[in-house]
């Protein structure tokens, strides 16, 4: 006997007739859908698309391959992996019935699916069914029994009943699981009727059917069981394909888009503004607003809620979860230019009216460190930082900001410095030195040190500043800084969403560096270091720049730093996030920890996932807002260094960082368990230098 | 030359800034005279040690009104010839006094501190650049000159006796400006931002109990009590009371600091202050950096010799 | 309604300072320009009477140099509708107020708006002087402000002690404006950048005989840096309390 079976083998051909019928139906709601969601990603503002070829192979590896969806959660990869290939092969398999049903047998006579290739299959399919059940259950039990705080879809911002969230991951889980049930179901009817012996290679359906033999159905009944049971399942899938862009499943179609046309410079390189822009033209103020990738994205969330769990600014009490600002973008999308607003059912939204106020929150917005942990870990590469960024910037340009940081912004214009200093003073650190510092404006200079606003002004940073001076001066680096003639980076002007000002404060820098000679930009600022070496490009400034962990490595590797001794410290270090995550310098500051002598621990989250600080996003320049009471990140940092125990310093490399840490340690009354210790200071300590004091209470010579 | 001093009153009673301007006008050579402009002149006892002349300017206003105290000012330099007219530097003079000045085109500078002969003329000291610098000022080519002196600087006049009294009509004129009421701030309102002296603690305070002994101290020496950041976290003090980027920036004349390292945050709302004084345990303490005078020390050890002192 | 709106841009010092080689005036390299801090709540109290009534002009107008554009670039950012620069080089109260009288008598506004002292010189005069120039009524030190169609307005005038002093007045009037009457917008950099294309009428206008001179500019002595003090708590209590008497007298 051959080994295959009959497709439609009870059918009638009216009966057949219909059930293409039904595809045609399914695939029209299903096109339609589809169709319609694209309307909906038009209408937002358009933008280019680069190298969609190589996008495209990107993606289909990162789909494929789960490499997003795995991180920092294996058993919930694991699960979507088992649905995603279960569900595929199970898909794809009906698809080759097709093809030989519909293309090769009546066009080319040409019969594949039987003999070996039947078993293979078949075995194969069931094998796969399998999996798609066991992955369901895994989710089942994540989302039923373990609970895990990330699917807990309570809001930080207001008390609001989530359930029918709930109750669609339930339904989407249910579907699955009834159509793989069902699958396996009429499996079993089917081989129950005749139990062909080769249907031993289906193995669950063929153990199914021999309990059912066994029980005492007869082939008349197992053939009628099979017959509902086909069009059950039948009416099932195709309907649940017809309704996948209507909903939760719509991620299998708009995840695999997102993750292909996402800007992976996205929150790093923010976009420019439009030449002489219209206020309308500045930032994100309706759902229209949003650009075509940005719509797309909110479909693609599938509210996993690792963003929810990675930010710093919720852990800390904030009115911000990056996932609920995603899910009420969506919202508004869906009830204003979407299905909803077609369809006409409620919540809707006016596609004219401002999000700013409903749904979204200015504090919501105000929140936001900008540093990146959402962006980072979203499964399906959503850009949270580059949205709220967006908005700010309408927020920015209406004037709708808090008197702190207007105050800050209006000071940053009037000194170009966020400390609302005399220029004179920037350098006034250098003054206090035993050696002379190279004025980078009059004379060339091989590396050009971009000191910072905190490096230069804040007291407790310029212990630092002068301490990677003397360490320089030491190993005898050609450097030089830019004197008063340096302006803030303006990293955080332009996450802040004064991107004017951003673009003032480069344009003027620029001039600046291009009229001086130097090989290489340097600083000891991530924030400084990130905006010089990938934002200014745009605006023409391109200049090779390193921060200063990546340099003393440099010095300690060519052996210009004799190290006189090993530190005998136990130690951890914070990744700055504008260093880490934004630009991937995880490394160097570890190495030379390292190279120090030093036992380096590492904090439990570390390098992609730090933990901010909390100063980031222009945050450090305005009022509190999380509610009294509530631990601030800072503080929560500082007690996971200090349950690693025994720790002498939390080492850092940013001067933000510098500022929150020390400012944490008294705050949470850590003072005498652990000190802060900035790179440049234990390098400097290593050192040993002749007559080596604290920089400050060595005498210094004024010339006056 | 003679010395004009214009009394000023506030609600039935003579300011004590008025004192002052007596005891200035004394350093000047020549007579002196003091202007009451009000209602009821006679009400307002103006025979202090150096006065030689009292005159009442009648007018048709209880309180302040800018147009009438302009039309008698004027009316008392044009009919006097006075070398130097002294009022105080107040919110009501700032009304009026100017107006005068300019139209007549005499000599004027505003919140004087000093005064000097040099020769003939009168030398006036005030600050520049936010109290930065100082400077000399004079009056070239002018025969008269309105100075409006800062409170406080000069000791107030005794009583003394002597002067006689005259009186000034003044036509009656146009009000285009009048007082119709007084209101008060409503009372517990503590506004940080306008007190001279501030007394402002922080983490060294440690306790929650220690709080009601400070703010007794800053009554007792005049000033107002405020925080920084981890006080109002804590929920001891309400955030009016909080000095620093996310609370109030402050610009006291002194700013005394207990027991604040001086984080950058709380800095950028008080390092503008007149003067700052920090006491806190830590030498290292980044407030130093920004204070005029620092010292190393126990913020309750100090607070307890400050209480025996006041 | 139209509201003239004075406006200056002043001088702030570091900590550090030289003078010029008379003696007469800092060193203009150690001085770092802004917008008078009174004037953003008068260009902004005068932005909100415009709003209050639904139309209006709001003219903006200082007294300096070319640089002095500025500050009027940011009034207009905010929201001014013109922007008149005087050029002279009057820097005393009197010979400003003469300037900008030249240009109030010409536009004939219902209210004229200046800051109750400009953070440089803090003579507090200007406003007043204005007034006295041109004979029009000056209600000084406002911290509320409400002005209607008819012809007449109140405000707050804020005296020592908190103490408000309630005025009603008739129009036209120079009004002072203190700090803290509301919470100027902010002007973007992108509003500034638009303002610059907005043009500015100058005229020019002699200074005339200033109301002051200047003999000498000195720094007063004083400590530079943390003083420490040393001594026991009752040594350092008695030489705070020297210190605090001393500065507040």
């Amino acid at each position: 006997m051959t080994e295959t079976r009959q497709t439609f083998a009870q059918l009638t051909h009216w009966e057949i007739a219909f059930w293409y019928g039904l595809i045609v139906v399914s695939t029209t709601i299903f096109l339609a859908g589809a169709v319609r969601l694209v309307v909906k990603y038009r209408r937002g503002r358009p933008e280019g698309l680069d190298r969609i070829g190589p996008r495209l192979a990107r993606a289909a590896r990162i789909v494929l391959s789960h490499s997003w969806i795995r991180r920092r959660d294996p058993v919930a990869a694991a699960g979507h992996l088992l649905i995603f290939y279960g569900f595929l092969v199970l898909f794809l398999g009906s698809g080759v019935l097709a093809l030989e049903d519909d293309v090769t047998k009546p066009l080319f006579h040409f019969q594949f699916w039987r003999n070996g290739f039947y078993l293979g299959y078949s075995l194969f399919l069931d094998v796969f069914g399998l999996g798609l059940a066991v992955g369901l259950a895994v989710m089942a039990v994540k989302r039923g029994l373990l609970r895990p705080t990330r699917l807990d879809y309570r809001r930080p911002d207001r008390s609001e009943n989530r359930a029918r969230y709930v109750l669609g991951d339930w339904a989407f889980l249910g579907i699955l699981f009834f159509l793989a049930l069902t699958g396996f179901l009429l499996e079993a009817f089917r081989i129950a009727e005749h139990d062909p012996s080769f249907e031993v290679w289906s193995p669950l359906g063929w153990s199914v059917a021999q309990a059912f033999r066994a029980a005492g159905m007869t082939g008349q009944e197992a053939a009628s069981a099979h017959f509902v049971q086909w069009w059950v399942h039948g009416a099932v899938a195709l309907g649940f394909v017809s309704s996948i862009p209507y909903t939760k499943a719509v991620h299998m179609l708009a995840g695999p888009a997102n993750v292909a046309v996402r800007d992976d410079r996205a929150g790093k390189r923010l976009p420019l503004l439009p030449p002489n822009p219209k206020p309308e033209e500045v930032g994100y103020g309706r759902i229209t607003d949003l650009t075509w990738r940005h719509l797309l994205s909110l479909d693609a969330c599938t509210k996993c809620g690792k963003c929810h769990d990675a930010c710093p600014a919720r852990a800390g009490g904030y009115p911000l979860s990056p996932r609920d600002l995603i899910l009420d973008l969506r919202e508004v999308a869906e009830g204003a230019i979407g299905l909803r607003s077609v369809g006409g059912i409620a919540p809707l939204y006016d596609e004219q009216a401002d999000l700013l106020g409903n749904p979204i929150a200015a504090e919501t917005l105000w929140s936001c460190t900008q540093c990146m942990a959402c962006v980072e870990i979203c499964p399906v590469g959503i850009e949270h930082v580059p949205i709220i960024n967006q908005l700010r910037r309408r927020l920015v340009d209406q004037g709708e900001l808090d008197t702190m940081l207007q105050s800050t912004l209006e000071a940053v214009h009037n000194t170009g410095n966020s400390f609302g200093e005399p220029k004179r003073k920037r350098a006034r650190w250098a003054k206090e030195l035993p050696f002379e510092v190279k004025d980078a404006r009059r004379e060339p200079t091989e590396q050009l040190w971009f000191v910072g606003d905190y490096a230069s002004f804040d007291p407790r940073n310029q212990r630092a500043t002068k301490a990677l001076a003397r360490i320089l001066h030491a190993a005898d680096v050609d450097f030089g800084i830019l004197f008063d003639a340096e302006r803030t980076g303006g990293c955080d002007v332009r996450r802040v969403g004064e991107e004017g000002l951003w673009r003032s404060l480069a344009e003027e820098n620029i001039e600046t560096l291009g009229n001086c000679d130097f090989e290489r930009i340097f600083s000891s600022d991530p924030h400084t270091f990130h905006t010089l070496r990938n934002e200014y490009p745009l605006l023409g400034g391109e200049w090779p720049v390193v921060h200063h962990s990546q340099l003393l490595l440099e010095l300690i590797e060519a052996g210009r730093l004799e190290l006189s001794r090993p530190l005998p410290y136990r130690v951890t270090y914070h990744d700055p996030c504008t260093l880490g995550r934004y630009n991937g310098v995880y490394e160097p500051p570890r190495r030379v920890l390292r190279a120090l002598g030093l036992d380096l621990v590492d904090l439990p989250r570390n390098r992609d996932n730090s933990f901010c600080c909390g100063a980031g996003g222009g945050r450090i320049w305005m009022k509190e807002i999380a509610p009294a009471g509530s631990r601030r990140p800072s503080e929560q940092r500082i007690d996971e260094a200090v349950a690693l125990g025994g720790v002498d310093y939390f080492v850092v490399a940013c001067p933000k960082d510098v500022a929150m840490f020390e400012d944490a340690i008294k705050t949470s009354g850590r003072q005498g368990t652990i000190e802060l210790r900035e790179l440049s200071e234990l390098v400097l300590e290593a050192l040993d230098l002749p007559a080596d004091a604290e920089p400050e209470t060595e005498t210094v010579e004024e010339e006056t | 030359m003679s010395v004009l001093v214009v009394a000023e009153h506030l609600r039935g009673k003579l300011r004590d800034v008025t004192r002052e301007l007596v005891t200035a006008a004394g350093e000047l050579p020549g007579p002196v005279a003091v202007a009451v402009i009000a209602k009821d002149p006679a009400a307002f006892d103006v025979r202090l040690a150096g006065v030689d002349e009292i005159v009442h300017v009648a007018v048709d206003c209880e309180e302040f009104e800018s147009d009438v105290y302009r039309a008698a000012l004027e009316a008392l330099i044009r009919e006097r010839r006075p070398g130097v007219t002294l009022l105080g530097f107040t919110v009501n003079s700032m009304g009026y006094a100017p107006a005068v000045a300019a139209k007549l085109g005499l000599g004027f500078a505003s919140d004087v501190h000093g005064l000097a002969q040099s020769g003939d003329a009168v030398v006036a000291t005030r600050s520049f650049y936010g109290a930065k610098v100082q400077a000399e000022v004079d009056f070239p080519g002018r025969e008269q000159v309105v100075l409006l002196l800062r409170p406080t600087v000069w000791p107030q006049a005794e009583n003394g006796g002597g002067a006689s009294t005259t009186s000034l009509p003044v036509p009656a004129g146009a009000s285009r400006a009048r007082h119709r009421s007084f209101e008060e701030q409503p009372p517990g309102d503590v506004d940080i931002t306008t007190a001279d002296f501030l007394l402002s603690v922080g983490r060294g305070v440690e306790d929650k109990d220690s709080l009601p002994e400070l703010a007794a101290l800053a009554e007792k020496m005049g000033a107002v009590l405020s925080v920084s950041r981890p006080l109002v976290d804590a929920g001891w003090m309400p955030s009016a009371r909080q000095v620093g980027q996310s609370g109030k920036t402050v610009k006291p004349k002194v700013y005394l600091a207990l027991g604040i390292s001086g984080a950058v945050q709380h800095l950028a709302g008080m390092k503008t202050s007149g003067t700052i004084i920090a006491v806190n345990t830590d030498p290292e303490a980044a407030i130093f950096g920004t204070a005029h005078y620092g010292a190393v020390a126990d913020l309750f050890d100090v607070a307890e010799e400050l209480d025996k002192l006041y | 309604m139209k509201v003239v709106v004075c406006v200056k841009q002043v001088a702030a010092l570091g900590d550090e300072v030289e003078f010029t080689a008379d003696g007469r005036d800092v060193d203009p390299d150690f001085l770092e320009h802004a917008l008078n801090e009174w004037d953003a709540y008068s260009t902004e109290a005068a932005l909100r009477i415009r709003e209050a009534l639904g139309s209006g002009e709001v003219v903006a107008v200082t007294v300096g140099g070319g640089k002095t554009e500025a500050v009027l670039r940011r009034c207009l950012a905010m929201g001014a509708d013109r922007g008149v620069r005087i050029e002279s080089p009057a820097a005393d109260p009197f010979a400003i107020a003469r300037a900008l009288a030249s240009v109030v008598e010409r536009e004939r506004p219902e209210l004229v708006l200046c800051g109750v002292q400009s953070s440089d010189s803090v003579q507090a005069a200007t406003g007043a002087a204005l007034a006295g120039l041109l004979d029009l009524p000056c209600v000084a030190v406002v911290t509320k402000v409400d002005v209607g169609g008819d012809g007449r307005g109140s405000a707050h005038r804020e005296l020592e002690g908190g103490l408000l002093d309630v005025v009603d007045f008739d129009l036209p009037a120079v009004l002072t404006i203190q700090t803290g009457i509301n919470e100027p917008r902010y002007a973007t950099l992108r509003a500034i950048k638009q303002a610059e294309q907005q043009e500015i009428e100058v005229l020019s206008c002699p200074a005339g005989e200033p109301a002051y001179s200047v003999r000498r500019m000195f720094v007063p002595v004083r400590g530079e840096g943390a003083e420490m003090l040393s001594g026991s708590p009752a040594q350092i209590a008695a030489r705070i309390a020297e210190i605090v008497n001393e500065r507040l007298a």
